[in-house]
């Protein structure tokens, strides 16, 4: 029986999980755990409730770490690599996405250098899908300051052969053969550092996300702008103004349930990244982008927060965030819970049902 | 035998265990006998950037890196180069 939820929350310095009661009111934070480690992502996978890590340290390197006892253990997977003729090597793993229900052996990982990652075996080894690794178009991705991350991992529930994923400064791609070939679907998409700001590949996707009750619909916060796409990723429509308060941001939320609602965190701008004059605030399309409306009833204010790509999360009933300031949000009946302070920088954040 | 000490990140993902006894001729071969040698050394076999190795007290930048022999050496200490502000 579900009695409430879990929050797994990410930070430069280990993973903690806070327990949050069916209300999103009252929270928990137990002790960290993976200490010392950038968690860049966790997450809890839902077909055999193993927890799952994207843990990176500046001296023991990228791993992916794994505990079937809900944190209390963890088991490595094999070392993750790259093949020596490709001349990369693997710089940080950034995000664990499970499989299908239909494939419960498989997860994919998304790394740097724009690179991804499928395990047949419940991540006990990773395999470099190679379509990506050696995509025509690579010797025009640009890492930018935060390098050539692989961040975002859609896989469309209706057909397994279609998935897209989401590259800093590489732009959006999509498969529809199951990984073998990858088309970039970034028309329309503002790339305004480069001599061409539309090109087909070059885009900074900061993340993307497909609504699973309508998966031809696809949403993404870009560097340059708010977007959405009705055709699978063919082409975008930019969404920002009529609300927002600027364009730039990293995280975005869907509402699993109506898929004309989204959620963003803007910042001030790819120069200044905390919130705008000061004003932390998410902000709420109803009508799948048209106008926006902001939800900050409860956030501190004046509030210079900063919340990377992977530091927010959905669920049915409501939204979390954490900020590089240590903060973590719970929305409850409309007003935000500052639900943990003082952790270090929190890096991701991800939110499961709490059992018995 | 050689007596291996590593840093408390690298026990926490040894099941707790900081110390290790192993045979072996050179420093490389002691270090890839541990059970956390995927996190000492990068997917190219390489020694990581960041690691210091002491035999006896002497760093192994010194003596060869991983290829220092270890006749008649009694310790090895790891330790993650410090740095902050």
């Amino acid at each position: 029986m579900a009695i409430g939820v879990l929050a797994l929350v990410g930070t430069r310095k280990g993973l903690f999980m806070l327990r949050g009661d069916d209300a999103r009111r009252t929270w928990q934070a137990e002790d960290p755990l993976l200490n010392g480690w950038g968690v860049f992502h966790a997450t809890v996978d839902a077909r055999d409730g193993t927890v799952y890590a994207a843990a990176n340290h500046l001296v023991y390197g990228p791993t992916v770490q794994r505990s079937s006892d809900g944190g209390k253990t963890w088991e490595r997977s094999k070392k993750i690599g790259l093949p020596a003729w490709s001349g990369l090597t693997v710089n940080a793993a950034w995000h664990i996405e499970p499989g299908l229900p239909q494939e419960p052996e498989t997860l994919y990982l998304g790394a740097d250098p724009g690179v991804l990652f499928r395990s047949d075996d419940r991540g006990k080894t990773w395999e470099p899908n190679l379509g990506l690794l050696e995509h025509c178009t690579r010797d025009r991705w640009s890492p930018g300051a935060g390098g050539l991350c692989c961040h975002s991992i859609q896989v469309d529930p209706g057909d397994r052969q279609r998935m897209y994923v989401g590259i800093t400064a590489a732009g959006a791609f999509r498969t529809e053969d199951g990984g073998q070939t990858w088309m970039p679907v970034n028309k329309n998409v503002a790339a305004d550092f480069l001599p061409d700001p539309y090109p087909e590949v070059g885009q900074c996707v900061h993340k993307l996300l497909l609504h699973p009750a309508r998966p031809e619909r696809l949403w993404q916060q870009n560097h340059f702008g708010v977007y959405r796409s009705d055709n699978c990723g063919d082409s975008w429509e930019r969404l920002d103004g009529n609300g927002l308060p600027t364009s730039f941001g990293y995280p975005i939320m869907i509402d699993p349930k109506d898929p004309d609602r989204a959620f963003v965190i803007p910042e001030e701008g790819p120069e200044y990244h905390y919130s705008p004059d000061g004003q932390l605030a998410v902000y709420r399309t109803r009508d799948a982008g048209r106008t926006w409306e902001e939800i900050s009833d409860g956030l501190p204010r004046p509030s210079w927060a900063a919340v990377l790509r992977e530091a927010s999360a959905f669920d049915a009933d409501s939204l979390y965030f954490g900020t590089q300031s240590g903060s973590f949000f719970a929305l409850a009946d409309g007003t935000w819970v500052e639900a943990a302070r003082n952790l270090p920088p929190i890096l991701s954040v991800e939110v499961t049902q709490w059992f018995t | 035998m050689v007596h291996v000490i590593v840093p408390n990140m690298l026990a926490a993902q040894a099941g707790g265990r900081q110390r290790f006894d192993v045979a072996a001729e050179t420093v490389g071969d002691a270090l890839r006998a541990l059970p956390v040698a995927d996190l000492l050394f990068n997917e190219r076999g390489e020694l990581n950037r960041f690691l210091n190795v002491y035999v006896d007290g002497t760093d192994t930048r010194e003596r060869g890196g991983p290829a220092c022999p270890l006749t008649g050496a009694r310790e090895i200490r790891i330790v993650a180069m410090v740095a902050g502000g």
